[in-house]
């Protein structure tokens, strides 16, 4: 029979129809509680429409969320809201990023579910940047319950603090569509003005006709010229003040140099009107730019979404218990009580209990360190096990996560900047071109008087670098498109002329060229038992643990079996009683095995109370696409490394599985920033991390690639960040952007070509202001046209 | 001929118009998600039963 799927996620269905929810009279197949809850809760809410609409599957509900991390109560403090929530006379306002919006419908549903909650005001959600923004009252509902309320349809929101850099280009951006709608308005009516005037040559439009258009024409250029073209004023004046000139420079004279003239000659009634020409021209021009700055704002958007709120509050003990306070408030010698399940707030060393901590955060390896009383935590890490109590001792700036950051800052400063090729060639280029302008001035006002004003017009017009200008931005913008498409995401500018030029590689090991979770490769059976059902009895015992060893037994889970007097030891193993027998899995020692055979670091042992039954072999599983990845890398004359933090055998295994020669391992985040630094006197380094260790080394390369489920930090420091966590799209990046840089070329080598072959005829004379105009916009027309090209890649 | 001199300006004032409602739909966010207005009017407001089914499942809900 063909295996079922789940109706909400789209997962096949393990469990044959243990899980359905009555949808439209029919009983639906659901793959887990988790799904079969958020289900039930849409059609209660009368959201059936949800799965009519949709257009993508849901997105799994793994096994529901221990209850410690559940409770949003933390985002209910004051001193904690004052962060993130903007307070008005009686509402409250918050932005919240959503997790598992995969399309329209799932914003439709968030909407209407929350939309009649008695003391919800508003709620909006942008299913593109997958945030929404809440306004409520306060006094009739809290923070918590509507986080909660969201929850139980199966998202999962959390409060963000928007970075500077993104509001700021959320801001610039709307303000370009403004402008860029009102040239394109202006542009339109000035056209039509113009063809009226063109047809006049030739019809003999009386002039009293004429000037009425042409005031009209003056009227309607008037905001393109004042409020449209602003931002090439701006940059020219920048530029000319930092002792360079850039191609805003001739720009900004060739718009207000036609628009002021045509204004003298509508006055005067003599001369000619360039408006036309000034309108369209701004209106290209800034639609190059525009859909430049539209690429970068969804580049700071999805990085943004990152920068979620973790750890806000701690337990601090005080002598009537312990009592929830903000982080922040925290002091050193305080003693905070940490939850299993919680993330620590605070550096600090254990005082009391014992239990293991997941630093992945910190060093990016997935398998929890066993702590016990005076060993030190880090503000970040996860408590797993057992509650523990710890005596904070930094706060702030003094901790071990802000310290890693600054030495990602440090390493960021001295970052070698390529310059993109447009800023080199410009200079020059408006150079040129002011001086031909004026040379063609002087030469024309002594022959030649009476034509010298549009003669110098028609230069600056005509060789306006306007294709100059868009052959890059466009090229980029559709290879950003191209990305976003295959899951790549470009954060910094320049990165496509980088990756051209990358000739090493170097990559982590953990969960970058593995997944970071354990799988079972192996069972051997030590008493001769049935195989299936060991496996059943170590995953029931298990279950109770949030440990990663037992996320690998997951699969293998028999929902018949049930544990009792189950017992956690740290660092040891679990122990429990299943069918009156007691069994216990963990390590070596923990069940008693003397004789172990097999060296495997990751061996854990099954026992009852009379022998070892089975030996399970868990292995940190390799990305599908690592070994054809580094094939890839090697065919396109790449060397490849590993630098790891980890020190055991597995780094070899790895490399030798992959094909990789050159590993390094046992590497602090100093350490791999030296080992690239040497790397980069031979050539321009790449690297690949996901843990926030490998931030301050990912700023010190050339080009940094962060996996999309690495940590936070990580991947606000690097370049590119890769979803859907596939290495091959590394290499695709590496053809697209070499194609990029093809048309690029192209692009350039067009442009310059008709500015070489306008510019002796403009300046003889030859070429009216309005064919100058014509000319520009189309030259710039095939350029775009040409970077359009780069959208029909098929990768 | 000497109708331009009135229908000009009319044409102009509709642009006018056409322009402030660009500005307004542009501050109004109308344009921060194409996906997400594209599809809304294909669905319908919930039925008034369903508000009532709603709050108790509200109810329910909360404590657990």
């Amino acid at each position: 029979m063909k295996p079922l799927d789940c109706f909400h996620c789209g997962e096949p269905v393990l469990t044959d129809t243990q899980f359905t929810t009555c949808i439209n009279d029919k009983e639906q197949p659901m793959c887990c509680p988790g799904c079969q809850a958020v289900s039930k809760a849409i059609i209660d809410a009368g959201l059936t429409n949800y799965y009519k609409f949709r257009t993508e599957p849901g997105s799994k509900q793994t096994a529901l969320v221990p209850e410690e991390l559940c409770t949003f109560s933390a985002f209910d403090l004051a001193e904690v809201q004052e962060d993130f929530v903007h307070q008005d006379s009686d509402t409250s306002t918050v932005s919240l990023s959503i997790d598992g919006i995969t399309c329209a419908a799932c914003a439709w549903l968030i909407e209407h579910k929350l939309k009649h909650v008695t003391g919800i005001v508003k709620i909006q959600v942008n299913s593109t940047t997958e945030r929404a923004l809440v306004t409520w009252l306060p006094e009739q509902i809290k923070l918590s319950a509507i986080l909660n309320q969201i929850s139980a349809i199966g998202y999962q929101a959390a409060p963000y603090q928007v970075d500077e850099q993104e509001l700021l280009s959320k801001q610039n951006s709307r303000k370009f569509l403004l402008r860029l709608g009102l040239a394109g308005f202006a542009t339109m009516q000035v056209m039509m003005f113009a063809l009226a005037l063109y047809a006049g040559y030739f019809t003999d439009l009386e002039v009293e006709f004429r000037d009425y258009f042409r005031w009209v024409s003056l009227i309607f250029a008037a905001p393109v010229v004042f409020y449209s073209a602003q931002p090439f004023y701006f940059s020219a004046i920048r530029s000319m003040f930092s002792g360079r000139l850039n191609m805003d420079v001739s720009v900004s004279i060739a718009i207000l140099g036609a628009y002021i003239a045509s204004c003298i000659a509508t006055i005067n009634g003599n001369g000619e009107v360039y408006f036309e020409s000034v309108s369209m021209f701004t209106f290209f021009l800034l639609l190059g730019r525009y859909f430049e700055q539209n690429a970068r704002q969804k580049a700071s958007v999805s990085s943004s979404n990152l920068h979620k709120l973790v750890a806000l509050t701690a337990h601090l003990i005080t002598d009537n218990g312990a009592k929830e306070t903000p982080a922040k408030g925290l002091k050193v010698g305080d003693i905070i009580l940490v939850k299993p399940g919680e993330v620590v707030a605070a550096d600090g060393h254990i005082v009391d209990g014992t239990s293991s901590l997941n630093e992945a955060m910190l060093t990016g390896e997935q398998m929890p360190v066993c702590k016990t009383i005076s060993c030190d935590v880090y503000a970040g890490t996860i408590n797993i096990e057992q509650p523990i109590r710890v005596e904070v001792t930094a706060v702030g700036q003094e901790q071990l996560v802000a310290e890693i950051i600054r030495l990602q800052e440090s390493a960021s400063n001295n970052k070698p900047r390529v310059a993109l090729y447009v800023d080199s060639i410009s200079n020059y280029f408006t150079w040129t071109i002011l001086v031909v302008a004026a040379l063609t001035y002087v030469v024309w006002k002594i022959y030649w008087p009476e034509d010298a004003f549009w003669v110098t017009l028609s230069v600056l017009v005509a060789t306006c670098p306007c294709a100059l200008a868009l052959a890059t931005p466009t090229a980029v913008t559709c290879a950003t498109g191209i990305f976003t498409r295959i899951g790549v995401i470009a954060r910094t500018p320049g990165v496509f002329e980088k990756l051209t030029q990358i000739r090493h590689v170097v990559f982590d090991k953990t969960g970058t060229l593995t997944c970071g979770n354990l799988k079972i490769e192996s069972t051997k059976m030590i008493a001769g038992t049935d195989e299936a059902q060991v496996l059943a009895i170590a995953a029931c015992l298990e279950a109770s643990s949030l440990h990663p060893i037992a996320r690998a037994f997951e699969p293998y889970r028999d929902p018949k079996l049930s544990v009792e007097k189950s017992q956690n030891h740290i660092g040891q193993g679990l122990s429990g009683e299943i069918l009156g027998q007691v069994y216990r899995i963990g390590s070596a020692t923990f069940v008693g095995v003397t004789d172990i055979t097999d060296n495997t670091e990751q061996a854990i042992f099954l026992a009852n109370e009379s022998q070892v039954l089975a030996q399970f072999s868990l292995v940190d599983t390799i990305r599908s696409d690592a070994g054809d990845t580094v094939k890839q890398l090697k065919k396109i004359g790449c060397l490849v490394s590993i630098a790891s933090g980890d020190t055991s055998n597995h780094v070899e295994e790895v490399a030798n599985k992959i094909g990789i020669e050159d590993v390094n391992k046992g590497l602090s985040p100093e350490g791999k920033l030296q080992l690239v630094r040497r790397y980069q006197t031979q050539s321009n380094v790449a690297m690949f991390g996901d843990g926030i260790n490998d931030a301050p080394v990912l700023a010190g390369a050339n080009l940094s690639i962060a996996m999309g489920s690495g940590a936070a930090v990580t991947k606000s420091s690097a370049d590119l960040i890769l979803l859907g966590d596939k290495l091959s799209r590394y290499t695709d990046a590496v053809n697209v952007a070499k194609l990029t840089e093809k048309i690029i070329k192209q692009n350039l080598f067009w442009a310059l070509g008709y500015n070489l072959f306008i510019i002796p005829l403009a300046v003889t004379g030859h070429v009216l202001p309005y064919v100058a105009a014509l000319g520009m916009s189309a030259s710039s027309l095939i350029v775009v046209g040409n970077s359009l090209r780069l959208l029909k890649v098929r990768l | 001929m000497s109708i331009i001199y009135v229908l000009i300006p009319i044409a102009m004032l509709f642009v006018l118009i056409g322009i402030g409602i660009f500005f307004w739909a542009v501050k109004s966010e109308q344009f921060d998600d194409l996906d997400r207005q594209s599809v809304s009017i294909l669905f319908d407001d919930d039925k008034p039963v369903n508000t009532e089914t709603k709050h108790s499942e509200t109810k329910d809900s909360t404590p657990s």
